[in-house]
């Protein structure tokens, strides 16, 4: 009787608090369409005014409209004006950003970074790169040590929308710790950030945490950093991690500078780590510097499979004395042969889809351009 | 009238891309996915496709190779808008057939050009 009972009055409270729950959520439901409702309702006739903003017309009107909408009307249309500020450019951008200033956008973000909730601190962050908001950076370089990792992602992409190039060193540091952004946003971040930016980087080589050397190395490569060769040279020479040296090579091959050529076949002999060699072998091919013809050739026959193949490929990249080079290793007989028939199948296919897009009297053959004479 | 089919998902680009195109004296039908897209090149061919390529149901690229393949449409001038701007996207969508390749973010002063240099081209 006692058990009946029990169960009754369990099923009761189950019954009610399931009850309670699905007003809950109908009543929540609700709420939201009647704001969207009234967001949609609201936003009306402000929407065109902004849509005129943000197809880039100049025209004061336009803006002055925007700047004196009600408190009401703003917050309806708020939303699609910082959705549209990721998606224009140019002229629009900028007309967007005057507008959002004026209306406080910025001001409310710089207070919001200091939110206790993640996501308010993660938009507002977010809100600061897509103003270019300068004066945000400061805050955006302490929300790189934030507790919460999608705020830190936010920061840093934030920091690379902005572009001021003083944040390399606040980028290259949020890598390593106890609460790091992941390294290929860093890198991502630290390529918006132009020229300038590249002192700032090319100094992370001398970081003592391998990870941020390694990062600014990809970098300097991936930004064509010429001016910052003789400093990755150094680093493919004598930096003490291997993985340092692997990326340095593969940024030198992608600088394309005279002076990579000689780190590059210091970094191919036989002695060096099996990895480098094959980097070191493949960035050879990138550098287009006939001179490495010989050395490349040699490697065609090394016991190495990747470094082999690689040479294959990099002979393949060096124009008409790299291909005349494979045509006759093809044709020795040694293993060598494999290789060089493999990349000069590949050549002969690229050929015959140049020739059939290419126009009239265009003539494909060794037309892959080297990039430094000699050498 | 010179009519522009516009097809993205996104109702604030697609609304911008429409206001600014109208603004700029052309005919607009804006539609939010590659199907829709599709039907309406077919009921009545437009002279130029302005297609977003990341849509659900069917991709830009997607529309823009069906649109290639049927007689009726084939000759239609194509421009993808995307925020895809590898270039390994960039040739995916040039091999697709299509004309020109916006990225975004774009400027829309820059995009009323390039609809008016790809019209301007396949007149020609």
């Amino acid at each position: 009787m006692i058990v009946v009972s029990v169960a009754t009055a369990v099923l009761q409270v189950l019954i009610t608090a399931a009850a309670i729950l699905g007003l809950v959520i109908v009543f929540g439901r609700m709420v939201r369409r009647a704001r969207s409702a009234r967001r949609t309702r609201l936003a009306g006739p402000a929407r065109r005014t902004l849509l005129a903003l943000a197809a880039g017309d100049n025209d004061p009107a336009v803006v002055d409209a925007l700047v004196q909408l009600s408190s009401a009307t703003w917050w309806a249309i708020e939303p699609t004006a910082i959705a549209l500020l990721g998606k224009v450019r140019g002229d629009a951008h900028s007309a967007l950003v005057s507008v959002l200033e004026r209306r406080g956008l910025a001001r409310r973000a710089l207070r919001d970074v200091h939110r206790h909730g993640a996501v308010r601190r993660a938009r507002a962050a977010e809100v600061l790169g897509s103003l270019g908001h300068r004066n945000g950076v400061g805050s955006l370089h302490r929300l790189l040590a934030d507790p919460d990792p999608d705020v830190r992602v936010v920061a840093a992409r934030s920091l690379g929308s902005i572009g001021d190039p003083a944040s390399a060193t606040a980028l290259l540091n949020s890598l390593v710790g106890p609460r790091p952004v992941p390294p290929q946003l860093v890198a991502h971040a630290l390529m918006r950030l132009g020229p300038d930016a590249q002192s700032y980087v090319q100094a992370g080589l001398d970081h003592p945490e391998e990870l941020v050397r390694a990062t600014a190395v990809e970098v300097l490569g991936l930004v064509g950093a010429i001016a910052s060769a003789g400093r990755i040279e150094q680093a493919l020479r004598d930096d003490r991690s291997l993985e340092v040296q692997v990326r340095a090579a593969r940024s030198l091959g992608k600088l394309g500078t005279r002076t990579g050529l000689g780190p590059l076949l210091e970094a191919v002999a036989p002695g060096r780590a099996p990895t480098l060699r094959a980097i070191a072998t493949r960035a050879l091919g990138n550098l287009g510097s006939g001179a490495a013809v010989p050395i490349l050739v040699e490697l065609l026959a090394d016991p190495q499979y990747a470094v082999a193949h690689r040479a294959a490929y990099a002979l393949l990249r060096l124009g008409r004395e790299g291909h005349a080079a494979l045509r006759a290793a093809a044709e020795t007989g040694t293993p060598a042969a494999g290789h060089a028939q493999e990349a000069l199948a590949i050549l002969e296919l690229e050929e015959r889809r140049r020739d059939t897009t290419a126009p009239a009297g265009y003539s494909s053959a060794s037309s892959v351009p080297q990039r430094v004479a000699g050498g | 009238m010179t009519a522009v089919l516009i097809a993205d998902d996104d109702p604030d680009i697609r609304d911008l891309v429409a206001f600014k195109l109208e603004q700029s004296g052309f005919d607009v039908t804006a539609v939010e996915d590659g199907l829709s897209a599709l039907a309406a090149a077919r009921k009545q061919t437009p002279d130029l496709a302005l297609l977003d390529v990341m849509m659900p149901g069917m991709s830009g690229v997607d529309v823009c190779r069906q649109l290639r393949s049927d007689p009726a449409t084939a000759a239609l001038p194509v421009i993808l808008l995307t925020a895809r701007a590898q270039e390994g996207d960039v040739e995916v969508g040039f091999g697709s057939g299509a004309d020109d390749y916006v990225i975004k973010p774009f400027s829309p002063r820059e995009l009323v050009n390039r609809v008016e240099a790809v019209l301007a081209r396949t007149r020609t």
